[in-house]
């Protein structure tokens, strides 16, 4: 098929004109990529990259808080210090727990809602709604009907639980329960937004590739697994990925909702350099938590992002 | 073994509406406490049953407590200038790192995702300062100018321009078309959908967003939604006003989700577009 | 469009303004305030500065709300960082410490010398416990604004129910635990109503310990110098030891950690008996507890003793010396008599002034609310709130500790001795530039 071998071409780079053309077209073509990047790069580099210098900056200094002490270089120090801090242990090992059980669980039902309400109906309309709910509550009201949710006997889970006979535990003030709660609230809270891109994706699923399959025989599971899930793997690619990094980045309802605890029992990366920042003073420590956590977060996504797309460039 | 033609559906279905069920549950609730009476707490607070004489109380005490058609007004100028913005720059830069070939693209795109490692803590102050030194302290464009770039969009772009088959572009470029025809006639409308799921995140997230705008605003007439329903929800020596905290909960949300239910109802006609049938 | 417009509206309306300063030579400077409890606060304060903006003509304020104590620490270092400093601050009062060590605020000593006053002579007025947490090194740093103390509230219909007099609340701990036991009810192994709570989230816990551990006779930290906390003492375990007990010994009030909001809500719905909350809680729950309560001063085991909270009023540096001048007057105006007494009316907190007590609106306002009485009343035994170097750091190392006690993963004889290791390490740099660093 002659689309396949345009495809194939492109993909290996095989050149189909004479060599200088091929030259004047790359230049031409490097010219409007960085040309049609450029608004973008002017707004990080305003937003994002001059914070990051400072960042770079800060995590090889130590600003003593009081006392009149001097800014001074110190090399790794801050490093030491971090990785030598229990409560910094602790939230990484708490971050590692809450993302194992978080990111499978929430794409997967992602996946599962985004295909039993992929027809645009009125009933699928409402419930589209109802799943993306918990990501239109503002930040600053889901602290309290959160924690509504967990109040322990007179609230929302407690009372129900009452009615079918069970006691519930201190949801989110037993430091053995604690981080499951939050688990289970931060699946609540993203499945029906990765549900979204899921939805998004199974738009360009093309029709007639579906149609075929039933023609040919194959039943839902199966076309499911070899011609839908092949289909959704750029989406799958992204929500996996943006999935791992919000599991560091996009923790707010976990802070406003425990602050950390009890006893660090749901302390995180995002609120441990928080405090080091802004309560205990340490730019130095929180400057270089974040290079830290900005470090695994690059290789995660380059890990999840390399899988993924080899495994798309093979389909193709 | 093969489920009947019919029971799978139905089963899916019902499997669907009891998901759905639990998911709905807390916003039923705040339904129902925003029209309750007993506001602080009791026994059967948590119930979902409406009361028989429902009030307007917590309605009027949350409204009362700020000015809540600026706040609108302010929020729908964040998120409409941001949006709009973005909508450019994610598309120009989604299409480069999906389609075009220049060197360092790969290092480039993780140089792009950088911007969503860092966490506000250590942005707050060095963006506060870079929004001073622009002039746009204490403005509703300082609120939107750190979002205009959008590495999550971009990325979202580019994915969405890699599952769109090249054979639209290749029969538009064989036509002698420029690279800006082909993105605005054959590579966006495809990206409807892609460009849909952004457009209702963009908005969620800059609607409810609190802590920047808290930062970058003191003008009372410059104010957002959160910070008005902030007055509220902030109390910090144990009150809890449940009642006024859903009724404003609902204040803020209602434009809300009157804008998701439109958004996503437009993912149906990509299919015209997308449908590779003859 | 609209964007566009409306910074264009936006920049006319700062020209005009910039014409009009300059016409009238007024001084423009900004104010920031959280809300810490209603919104309707909110309201009032903005009525409270628009009340000082009409009452003359060379200052106008701009109120600007700031959300929770936190946020509004962050916003206003935040805003001095990025060269925009606020003028004026409501600020929680145990950080004027570490802000005084950030060098962000003024001593407001130049301005007590220009008017030809001393400190002892201004706090003069200021209840005695107050003084302590407005001053840094013997300088002051803070004024204070509104303050609180803890409150015991209990359920009068269940102490009816159990047996015992709501008009005699417990006095001591030996009275607290035994009134719990009989007001706690059971449904076999299952607690269907708790004698006793207390907020157990972070800020409150640490408050509410050195309420115990002073009522024990403790001082939980060194009022007079930022590097030194007493949590492995006697006073601090035998607090400690007295919240494991009510937990796991007598089982008279939950396991695990509830926040103030959770205690305040279980007070209200009938499933807690005997709460402790701040006396700033105190309109919030006349307006809303529907059956009758009373309130009563701290238990105590050895002393009556509680700790101060609340907020203080403080100056950013970085201003001009005209924007230092009218913040100043304004701080003035807020921290006068009348001004505290209707703002403490309002919102259920102290007026810090003695004078406030004097008038005859608070008379007034005493007698119909005798529960304000008894606060006010406890006033006599209240301590300074504690601050250090790292308030907050310091203050966490106590209550991760006690959290675990409270979840039955620590005994309070480690806890403590746990808690103070951490609070040391903390406390060191700070001790090492000043205590140990010797000639």
């Amino acid at each position: 098929m002659t689309v396949d071998a345009i495809i194939t071409a492109d993909v290996l780079d095989v050149p189909s004109s004479p060599v200088r053309t091929v030259r004047r077209r790359r230049f031409a073509s490097w010219r409007l990529a960085y040309m049609l990047l450029l608004p973008s790069l002017l707004g990080l580099a305003a937003f994002t990259y001059l914070p990051v210098l400072r960042v770079a900056i800060d995590a090889l200094h130590v600003t003593p808080h009081g006392a009149g002490g001097a800014t001074r270089f110190v090399g790794l120090e801050n490093f030491a210090r971090v990785l030598g801090d229990a409560a910094f242990r602790q939230a990484a090992l708490n971050n590692l727990i809450y993302a194992v059980g978080t990111v499978g669980p929430s794409v997967v039902l992602a996946l599962l809602f985004a295909l039993a309400v992929r027809r645009s109906t009125r009933f699928n309309a409402v419930v589209r709604t109802i799943l993306f709910f918990p990501s239109l509550v503002p930040l600053v009201a889901a602290a309290s009907l959160f924690f509504f949710i967990f109040l322990p006997g007179v609230g929302l889970l407690d009372y129900y639980l009452a009615k079918l006979g069970v006691s519930g535990p201190n949801w989110i003030g037993d430091t053995d329960v604690a981080l499951w709660s939050i688990v289970g609230l931060t699946v609540w809270k993203n499945a029906g937004y990765y549900m979204l891109f899921y939805i998004a994706g199974l738009q360009n699923v093309p029709r007639d590739h579906i149609e075929a399959a039933t023609v040919d025989g194959a039943n839902a599971m199966q076309r499911l697994w070899y011609v839908i899930l092949p289909a959704l793997r750029p989406t799958t690619a992204f929500v996996i990925t943006i999935a791992l990094i919000h599991m560091l980045t996009a923790v707010d309802h976990v802070v406003v909702l425990t602050k950390g605890g009890p006893s660090n029992a749901t302390n995180l990366l995002l609120f441990y350099i928080f405090q080091e920042a802004h309560e205990n003073f340490d730019t130095g420590k929180a400057a270089a938590a974040t290079v830290i956590s900005v470090a695994v977060l690059l290789l995660v996504s380059l890990g999840s992002l390399r899988g993924m797309e080899a495994g798309s460039r093979r389909e193709a | 073994m093969r489920l009947d033609r019919h029971a799978g559906p139905a089963l899916l279905a019902a499997l669907v509406a009891a998901v759905a069920f639990v998911w709905v549950t807390p916003f039923l609730w705040t339904l129902v406490a925003a029209f309750r009476h007993e506001s602080a707490g009791s026994a059967g607070m948590a119930s979902l049953l409406p009361d028989f004489t429902p009030t307007l109380a917590n309605f009027r005490l949350a409204l009362e407590s700020g000015e809540f058609g600026l706040y609108y007004v302010n929020t729908i100028i964040v998120v409409v200038g941001v949006l709009g913005v973005q909508l450019v720059t994610i598309s120009l830069a989604g299409y480069a790192f999906a389609r075009l070939e220049f060197p360092g693209r790969d290092v480039l795109f993780y140089v792009f995702l950088v911007q969503l490692m860092l966490v506000p803590a250590v942005l707050i102050v060095p963006n506060l300062r870079t929004t001073v030194d622009l002039g746009l302290y204490d403005t509703l464009a300082g609120v939107m100018a750190p979002y205009f770039a959008s590495a999550f969009g971009t990325f979202l772009m580019r994915q969405t321009f890699r599952g769109i088959p090249r054979d639209f572009e290749e029969a538009a470029a064989i036509d002698g078309a420029p690279w800006w025809a082909i993105v605005w006639h054959v590579l966006l409308p495809m990206a409807r959908p892609g460009l849909i799921a952004f457009a209702i995140v963009s908005v969620t997230a800059h609607w409810n967003e609190f802590l920047w705008p808290l930062m970058v605003i003191n003008d009372p007439a410059n104010h957002t939604l959160t910070i008005g329903l902030a007055t509220f929800t902030k109390g910090a020596e144990g009150a809890k006003e449940w009642g006024v905290l859903a009724a404003g909960t609902l204040l803020v949300m209602a434009p809300l989700a009157v804008v998701f239910v439109a958004f996503q109802r437009r993912f149906v006609d990509s299919f015209v577009f997308s449908g590779i049938k003859g | 469009m609209h964007v566009i417009r409306r910074l264009g509206a936006g920049a006319l309306a700062a020209a005009l303004v910039l014409t009009s300063s300059v016409a009238w030579a007024q001084t423009r400077i900004e104010f920031f305030f959280p809300v810490p409890v209603e919104g309707k606060l909110a309201r009032e304060m903005t009525r409270l500065v628009k009340q000082f903006n009409d009452s003359q003509k060379d200052i106008e304020v701009t109120a600007v709300y700031t959300g929770s104590y936190d946020e509004t620490k962050l916003k206003a270092q935040a805003a001095a960082k990025a060269g925009k400093p606020p003028s004026v601050v409501l600020m929680s009062a145990n950080f004027t410490v570490d802000l005084k060590l950030a060098g962000d605020i003024l001593s407001l000593e130049p301005f007590l010398a220009a008017e030809g006053t001393t400190r002892e002579k201004f706090l003069g007025d200021f209840w005695p416990a107050l003084h302590a947490n407005a001053t840094v090194d013997s300088e002051l740093y803070g004024v204070p604004f509104h303050n609180s103390t803890p409150l015991l509230y209990i359920n009068a219909t269940h102490f009816k129910e159990a047996g015992l007099d709501p008009a005699k609340p417990p006095r001591t701990w030996v009275e607290l635990v035994d009134a719990a036991k009989k007001l706690t009810k059971r449904d076999g192994e299952k607690v269907e109503r708790h004698g006793f709570m207390m907020p157990g989230g972070y800020d409150y816990l640490g408050w509410l310990m050195s309420a115990l551990s002073m009522s024990n006779g403790g001082r939980y930290f060194n009022e007079s110098y930022g590097g030194e906390v007493y949590y492995d003492t006697p006073s601090m375990l035998g607090a400690a030891k007295l919240v494991e007990d009510l937990v796991y010994k007598h089982k008279v009030m939950p396991s695990g950690v509830i926040e103030a909001g959770g205690v305040s809500t279980a007070f209200f719905a009938g499933k807690a008996s005997m709460v402790l909350l701040s006396t700033g809680s105190l309109s919030f729950i006349r307006e809303n507890m529907k059956t009758p309560y009373d309130v009563a001063f701290v238990p105590r085991n050895v002393r009556n003793a509680v700790p101060i909270g609340g907020a203080s009023l403080v100056m950013f540096k970085g201003q001009s010396e005209a924007s230092q001048q009218a913040g100043w007057k304004f701080v003035r105006w807020l921290s006068s008599t009348d001004v505290l007494g209707g703002w403490s009316r309002f919102t259920g907190y102290f007026a810090p002034r003695k004078s406030a007590y004097d008038t005859a609106e608070m008379k007034d306002f005493i007698t119909r609310n005798p529960d304000a009485k008894v606060a006010l009343d406890q006033l006599a035994y209240a301590q300074p709130w504690f601050a250090t170097y790292q308030t907050v750091a310091v203050r966490k190392a106590l209550e991760d500790e006690m959290q675990a006690v409270m979840n039955g993963k620590k005994k309070a004889e480690q806890a403590v001795k746990d808690a103070q290791r951490k609070a040391d390490e903390l406390l060191r740099p700070y001790i090492d530039q000043t205590a140990l660093k010797l000639p």
